[in-house]
């Protein structure tokens, strides 16, 4: 019955939307442009990348910059996740609209606090960001927070669809709510259970659902793992019998694969975000879909 | 209610304009041994640094973007420091422009606008080294302009004063003027190509007094080593390029197949009694998981050579073939570690050789996005 009365809601919202100026919304990364088409209805939605790519290593090629010239509303993730490309298509694209800055620029990190956060020295070899984890769409409680942010900026760069975007976000709001429910009661099975990670992909996940990441594939963030690595944490492994090793989709994951074979850890491979063009195509599925996968290890 | 007016208060706390522009400094170290040196410049024998940077960028409100970069090399025969780029550029003009001033890399070509620690072998390609003194850079103003089509295509202009194209410069207004366009787009999930025809208008020896320079152009030609400026110009120089790159999905982290051709033509040429000069290159680079690649380059030049036959001056031409392996580590995202072998054949021209280069290269700090 509520699925059917939302399918309704969204066909009205639907056609609020045919009269007013569709927005072009560019995201970094493919949970924001989920978000975005739940919380932006009839909006043009485009995600640079998508969940079997490493968001840290993109190419600023001709295609990405033609987009963001478009684009009325970019909305990253942030945090530095992007400092490799981002500002090469900002700068080739020469759009105000979304310069840094203006209204129609949103990083989202900007919002709410990230865990990890370093001190920098200059001279440091290591890869990791002073502005903390940038993988925070795996956390709900942020992704509750982040999508009023994004109704806001919506609200205030389309004023004339105010009223649509508003009940668009409570209209999500009150799903989400009533999932973080379900999902806090899956996650109190998962409270203590210790994990093998490759790269802080899940940090927040699992910050949020009381796991314990025990050990990293990684022998620094953003270094690809090395066998010689692998080979110290196999103790570890062994003693502290993890549930699982996780890594996800966009990853080389033999040196995960070779630790299963060694300790008998069951491997599990994860979508780090939404799948646009399969079945877990927006968060709701995704967190769904996670911590089913992760109830099913034990 | 109550949640949702939490929710609110909560985003608005943590809500932070960051408008704060802060200075970002990076540098780059260069570091190298060659076995020998080669002919047309690029890296000389023994140890030495190529192409160390300092670089500086502060954005100036959200106007413009102010940067300079500082290159140093050092080799056994000399060292040098030189203001490679110190421009002002604008953030984004209306109607998809900008504008660049000051002096920074001509927006000519595949590689030239690129800077060379991104490079995938430890030197330009042979064209780049005859025709542009390596890369070229230059005092001037630019334009660039994005049209507004679904599919990518860029124009952009510039206006030089030709100081650092060549040891001379006859013009005291405008030396070099250049025009340029680029085309690029996907193809399906994996593979994206860009291609792109750009003009160099080089007036700097235009004012016919190049008979008397017929001896010192030569002397030039044996300058090995570090190149400042272009030993064979001309009057026009026309460049194409051509870049496709493929990646399983997209994902180029973990594997990527890039290949770029280039080809170069200059006509009227300056202090050599000689029609036009050409060359072209292939590369293919593998890289075939996070740390490894490995590629081979391939290229041309066709030049002239003045000798003397029975007591006269005469003019003929040469060639030179330069191929290039190499395999590249990047034991981490800031370095890189690469074994290169150079194989050199010459016709009619001095100082082809084959060489062995091992170099590394490490960067620190705030490190400026690379284009495609």
């Amino acid at each position: 019955m509520l699925r059917i009365a939302s399918k309704l809601f969204a066909l009205s919202l639907l056609a609020l939307v045919n009269t007013a100026q569709a927005l072009t919304i560019f995201t970094c990364e493919p949970e924001w442009a989920a978000l975005s088409e739940e919380l932006a209805p009839g909006a043009k939605v485009f995600s640079a990348t998508h969940v079997y790519q490493d968001p840290h290593y993109i190419e600023a090629r001709p295609s990405l910059i033609s987009k963001l010239a478009k684009a009325d509303l970019v909305i990253c993730s942030g945090a530095g996740l992007e400092s490799g490309w981002l500002p090469a298509l900002q700068k080739r694209a020469a759009n105000r609209k979304v310069i840094d800055g203006a209204d129609g620029m949103l990083y989202l990190s900007q919002y709410i606090k990230t865990i990890d956060q370093h001190e920098t020295e200059f001279f440091s070899t290591k890869h990791v960001h002073p502005e903390g984890n940038p993988h925070f769409h795996l956390d709900p409680d942020r992704v509750l927070k982040l999508a009023l942010v994004i109704s806001q900026r919506l609200q205030r760069i389309d004023s004339d669809s105010q009223q649509l975007y508003q009940q668009a976000f409570e209209q999500w709001q009150k799903h989400w709510q009533k999932s973080m429910e379900q999902w806090q009661q899956q996650a109190m099975t998962l409270i203590g259970q210790p994990v093998v990670v490759q790269h802080t992909s899940f940090s927040y996940l699992i910050k949020w659902a009381g796991m314990d990441a025990i050990a990293d594939l990684e022998p620094e963030p953003g270094v690809p793992p090395t066998m010689a690595h692998a080979q110290s944490l196999i103790d570890d492994a062994r003693q502290e019998q993890p549930v699982a090793i996780i890594t996800n989709w966009y990853q080389n994951d033999r040196a995960a694969r070779w630790m299963s074979d060694k300790t008998g850890v069951k491997h599990l491979n994860l979508p780090a975000t939404v799948d646009l063009k399969g079945d877990i195509n927006n968060l709701q599925r995704l967190f769904d879909y996670l911590l089913i996968q992760l109830q099913e290890v034990q | 209610m109550k949640r949702k007016a939490m929710v609110l208060a909560s985003a608005m706390l943590c809500s932070q304009a960051s408008s704060v522009h802060a200075l970002e400094v990076g540098v780059i170290l260069d570091a190298y041994h060659k076995s020998e040196t080669t002919a047309l410049g690029g890296r000389t024998e023994g140890f030495g640094s190529s192409h160390s940077e300092l670089s500086l960028s502060q954005d100036v409100a959200d106007l413009a973007t102010a940067h300079m970069a500082l290159v140093g090399e050092w080799n056994e025969e000399e060292s040098d420091l030189q203001l490679e780029e110190a421009y002002l550029q604008s953030t984004a003009l209306p109607g998809g422009f900008n504008v660049t001033a000051g002096r920074f890399l001509a927006d000519i070509g595949y590689l030239n606008s690129t800077h060379s620690h991104s490079d995938n072998f430890s030197e330009r390609p042979l064209l780049y080294r005859a025709f542009l003194g390596g890369h070229y850079f230059d005092d001037g103003i630019g334009v660039s302009w994005l049209a507004p089509t679904d599919r990518y295509w860029r124009l952009s202009a510039g206006a030089f004063t030709g100081d650092e194209l060549g040891e001379e410069n006859s013009v005291s207004s405008i030396g070099t003027w250049t025009l340029s366009t680029e085309f690029g787009d996907d193809i399906g999930n994996n593979a994206r190509w860009q291609m792109g025809l750009s003009y160099l208008r080089n007036r700097t020896q235009e004012s016919g007094h190049h008979e008397d320079e017929e001896g010192d152009e030569h002397e030039e030609h044996e300058h090995e080593g570090h190149v400042h400026g272009a030993d064979y110009q001309g009057k026009t120089l026309y460049l194409a390029d051509l870049v496709w790159k493929w990646a399983p999905q997209g994902n180029n982290r973990q594997k990527q197949v890039k290949l770029a051709a280039e080809y170069a033509h200059v006509d009227d040429v300056y202090g050599a009694e000689f029609d036009h000069y050409d060359g072209w290159y292939l590369s293919g680079v593998y890289q075939f998981d996070e740390k490894w690649s490995t590629g081979i380059r391939h290229g041309r030049v066709n030049l002239a050579e003045e000798h003397e036959h029975e007591g006269e001056h005469e003019w003929e031409a040469s060639h030179l073939t330069e191929t290039s392996v190499m395999l590249s580590w990047m034991p981490t995202h800031t370095q890189r570690l690469r074994l290169e072998y150079k194989h050199q054949d010459a016709n009619h021209m001095e100082g082809a050789d084959n060489a062995i280069t091992l170099h590394y290269q490490i960067g620190f700090g705030a490190h400026a996005a690379h284009s495609f």
